[in-house]
């Protein structure tokens, strides 16, 4: 990979790469291959991209789909995707911020399903419902019912943690 | 007074550590863990195995006198690996830009007609491999004749009026087709059951996404 495409082609995008790569791992290292693992396959499809969409829509496309589909890279070969085994993880590395509120926000993000995830993660980012379902591949109007769901279990499950 | 989601989300990634990204040295040449990339190497080196195989295979029954052995089993190897070329020409075409829906869904397809096309085809191969063998060993020469006639003479001393069908025993017809039948029956679920051991867990998972963005469609 170029540097030059790293930097004007990626760079940009890489706070909400980061993003999407913390709510699907648990430490650190897993989070550094993911994000290099989207990297790589942003690199390796740059050919297929054509212009229908922005090229912002297309990396979170990327990003997203990398996430959902990655083989983690486990110790004992025993987990083939990475959110199974994100449970008896959960203790090992909640730091990754500095700011301990979005640790435990992030921490709640990962006890929801991987679809979810996405959703509110885009949300967050303000990204809008349309938007959303365009990266996703869903509808719209559902978007909205299905936003309000997740922030009403993220803040069941965060009750009395945040204050 | 609690903070909502979102003033926690903003807040912290204004501090400067939140976003730091992980150095991406020498990107290109480490190996992927993508499932898709994954499922290419797999099967990249599963086909070149084979064709390694089945050459050497030929090779080895041609010096071991069972050249009919070798030649079924090469055949019906290429067959396999030719239609195995063409799914993995047809994996590449996943585009990984696609919404999450089209590229799960052209995935799972991919996966699907992949088991369904391998389980025939194990229906058909099993019973091959295997006919290939007594063939081979049929026609093999000894002393002059095939061995399977002189072993069917050996037979006949002993059993002299056991019933022939174009001079095979019927009961060694009968225990051959049996055989074959059990391979074909049970060739596509043998197929099936190792792929589950191996992607059992993926296969599932990607089942599971794919309801859920469905549920969300709908």
């Amino acid at each position: 990979m170029s540097t030059d495409f790293y930097t004007t082609s990626i760079t940009p995008f890489s706070g909400i790469i980061i993003k999407l790569c913390r709510a699907y791992t648990n430490t650190q290292e897993d989070f550094e291959d993911y994000y290099q693992e989207v990297c790589l396959q942003i690199w390796r499809s740059k050919e297929n991209f054509r212009a229908e969409s922005e090229w912002s829509t297309w990396v979170y496309r990327i990003s997203l789909n990398v996430c959902l589909t990655l083989l983690k890279k486990n110790k004992n070969n025993s987990e083939l995707f990475a959110s199974d085994s994100l449970l008896a993880e959960e203790t090992e590395d909640n730091h990754a911020f500095a700011d301990e509120s979005l640790n435990v926000l992030y921490d709640a993000i990962r006890k929801l399903s991987e679809i979810d995830r996405a959703v509110i993660t885009l949300y967050l980012e303000e990204k809008s419902y349309k938007e959303i379902a365009e990266i996703i591949g869903t509808n719209p109007n559902n978007i909205g019912v299905r936003v309000k769901r997740i922030k009403t279990r993220l803040k069941n499950i965060l009750d009395g943690k945040i204050n | 007074m609690e903070k909502s989601i979102e003033d926690i989300w903003k807040q912290g990634f204004l501090k400067s550590d939140a976003l730091v990204a992980p150095k991406v040295n020498n990107l290109y040449s480490q190996k992927s863990m993508h499932i898709i990339d994954t499922f290419k190497r797999m099967f990249k080196i599963n086909l070149i195995a084979i064709v390694v195989f089945s050459i050497a295979f030929l090779i080895a029954t041609i010096f071991l006198g069972i050249p009919i052995t070798g030649v079924m089993f090469f055949v019906t190897l290429t067959v396999l690996v030719i239609i195995n070329k063409r799914l993995l020409d047809s994996l590449k075409k996943i585009d990984t830009g696609a919404s999450s829906y089209e590229y799960l869904k052209s995935f799972n397809d991919w996966i699907n007609q992949q088991v369904s096309i391998n389980k025939k085809f194990a229906t058909f191969m099993y019973p091959v491999i295997f006919l290939s063998m007594i063939l081979g060993f049929w026609f093999k020469d000894a002393e002059g004749i095939p061995l399977g006639e002189r072993l069917v003479g050996e037979v006949l001393k002993g059993f002299p009026d056991i019933y022939m069908v174009q001079g095979i025993p019927l009961i060694a017809l009968i225990v051959i087709l049996l055989i074959v039948g059990v391979l074909a029956f049970f060739g596509g679920r043998i197929y099936q059951w190792d792929l589950n051991i191996v992607y059992g867990r993926i296969f599932k998972k990607l089942k599971e996404l794919m309801a859920d963005i469905e549920e969300l469609k709908e």
